[in-house]
């Protein structure tokens, strides 16, 4: 659930306001800020890091170099230009382009095809396959209470590994703290209840 | 839909039923008639500014009071937020709590499946009521403290004392944690419990659930939107007064 982060900068109100309706109807989706000014606008995005930035180039004055400047600096964010003006297509380097005058249909199709880039690239780093053998051997060992520097000399890996498998673990399970593993562990008869203190 | 003090409280409710618990912790109780917000704010002597702010924040969590914000006392978020945590502590866990109990007695066979639920939500509770009480402790005498530095323009020894020993930044950081067991529970009970034969009990707990992680949210929204803003400006009017 809201998996893709997107940070809308729009200085009118009713436009972004009714972006943000638009996007509840995409689903799976979270707008982390909302942006009317330019001013600190890529200090930001370099900390929020979203997948999809939905911008306005009438913030920056329509200065396309800047844009494309900044926006190409963004590694991993999708940029979609929301505009009304004609033959702003392609201008920008954008990967969808909004117009004001686009009906429902034609803007959640632009937004889906996005999200689609999106998905397919997720995809090959999180999986929603089953937790391997190695992660089960790794869970077993986090609901027996063991720290990670325990775990990494017990079998033999670096604690980074561990690390990493016990978010590939999460990731796939959507549980995350220590007694909520434990229980998911019991239940699928990783360790027995009585081994649990 | 913003609330205001000429709606019908009767309509308030009908537009969000979540705020019922809310205006009770006020002291406001159900059958208003055809009376508005403001009228039963009269009758029950609560100040109209701070219930208004207060169930906006709780009903439209893009409502963002920010002028109002600083005529409120502290005093009056304090003794809501106090509240809320009794209600908290005194009824909605406990009612959980039974629950999951009579799940465990109705189910023989799965007995063991449920008392691993049953401990979960002990420890989840426990850190509840240990957030809270910290809470209770630290950071309320540390607002009021504040507030009465503020108005009085001078520091107290004892004030002093409770000003140096916390700072409001420290109170953010701690926020997030508690959240993240009541969402495992959840997603334990939904994806990977094969659900007991008393379903319907089993529902119930899970919409319980799904109810408090809301009621918590909206409380830690009033914490984190009215009260810290509201510290924060405080405390720089302090370190300007030193």
């Amino acid at each position: 659930m809201n998996n893709i982060t997107i940070v809308v900068a729009e200085a009118s109100y009713l436009i972004q306001k009714g972006l943000e309706a638009v996007l509840k109807n995409l689903g799976d989706n979270q707008v982390v800020q909302k942006m009317d000014k330019a001013e600190g606008l890529f200090e930001s995005l370099s900390t929020l890091k979203p997948n999809i930035l939905i911008l306005n180039p009438d913030l920056f004055e329509g200065n396309t170099e800047l844009i494309k400047k900044c926006c190409a600096k963004l590694k991993a964010c999708k940029l979609v230009i929301i505009s009304n003006k004609k033959g702003d297509e392609g201008k920008y380097d954008e990967d969808a382009l909004l117009h004001y005058n686009d009906g429902q249909s034609k803007i959640l199709a632009c937004l889906e095809g996005v999200k689609d880039e999106l998905d397919r690239k997720q995809k090959v780093e999180r999986s929603d396959e089953p937790i391997s053998a190695r992660e089960k051997n790794i869970l077993k060992h986090i609901a027996l209470g063991l720290t990670n520097k325990e775990i990494a000399d017990k079998l033999f890996i670096s604690i980074h590994t561990v690390v990493t498998h016990r978010k590939n673990i999460t990731q796939k399970l959507g549980i995350k703290s220590v007694s909520g593993l434990t229980v998911y562990a019991i239940l699928n008869n990783l360790i027995a209840m009585d081994e649990v203190k | 839909m913003r609330i205001t003090k000429d709606m019908k409280m009767a309509d308030v409710i009908q537009m969000n039923y979540m705020l019922i618990p809310v205006i009770y912790r006020f002291g406001i109780n159900l059958g208003f008639g055809d009376k508005t917000v403001k009228e039963i704010c009269e009758e029950t002597d609560v100040d109209l500014n701070f219930f208004l702010q207060l169930v906006n924040t709780y009903h439209d969590k893009d409502y963002f009071p920010k002028e109002e914000l600083q005529s409120i006392p502290s005093k009056d978020i304090v003794a809501y937020l106090k509240m809320t945590h009794s209600s908290y502590l005194n009824e909605k866990l406990s009612e959980i709590e039974d629950l999951i109990e009579s799940l465990q007695h109705a189910e023989a066979e799965d007995e063991k499946y449920i008392l691993l639920i049953r401990n979960f939500f002990e420890g989840y509770k426990n850190e509840l009521t240990e957030h809270i009480l910290h809470e209770e402790e630290v950071v309320f005498p540390y607002v009021l403290a504040v507030e009465d530095i503020c108005a009085k323009g001078y520091i107290s020894d004892q004030n002093r004392k409770i000003y140096d020993s916390f700072s409001i930044s420290k109170y953010q950081d701690a926020h997030d944690d508690v959240e993240e067991k009541l969402m495992d529970l959840k997603t334990i009970m939904i994806k990977y419990l094969t659900p007991p034969l008393n379903t319907s009990l089993y529902h119930k707990i899970i919409q319980l659930l799904f109810m408090l992680e809301q009621d918590l949210n909206y409380h830690s929204r009033i914490e984190d939107k009215v009260l810290v803003p509201k510290m924060i400006s405080m405390e720089k009017t302090i370190t300007e007064m030193i």
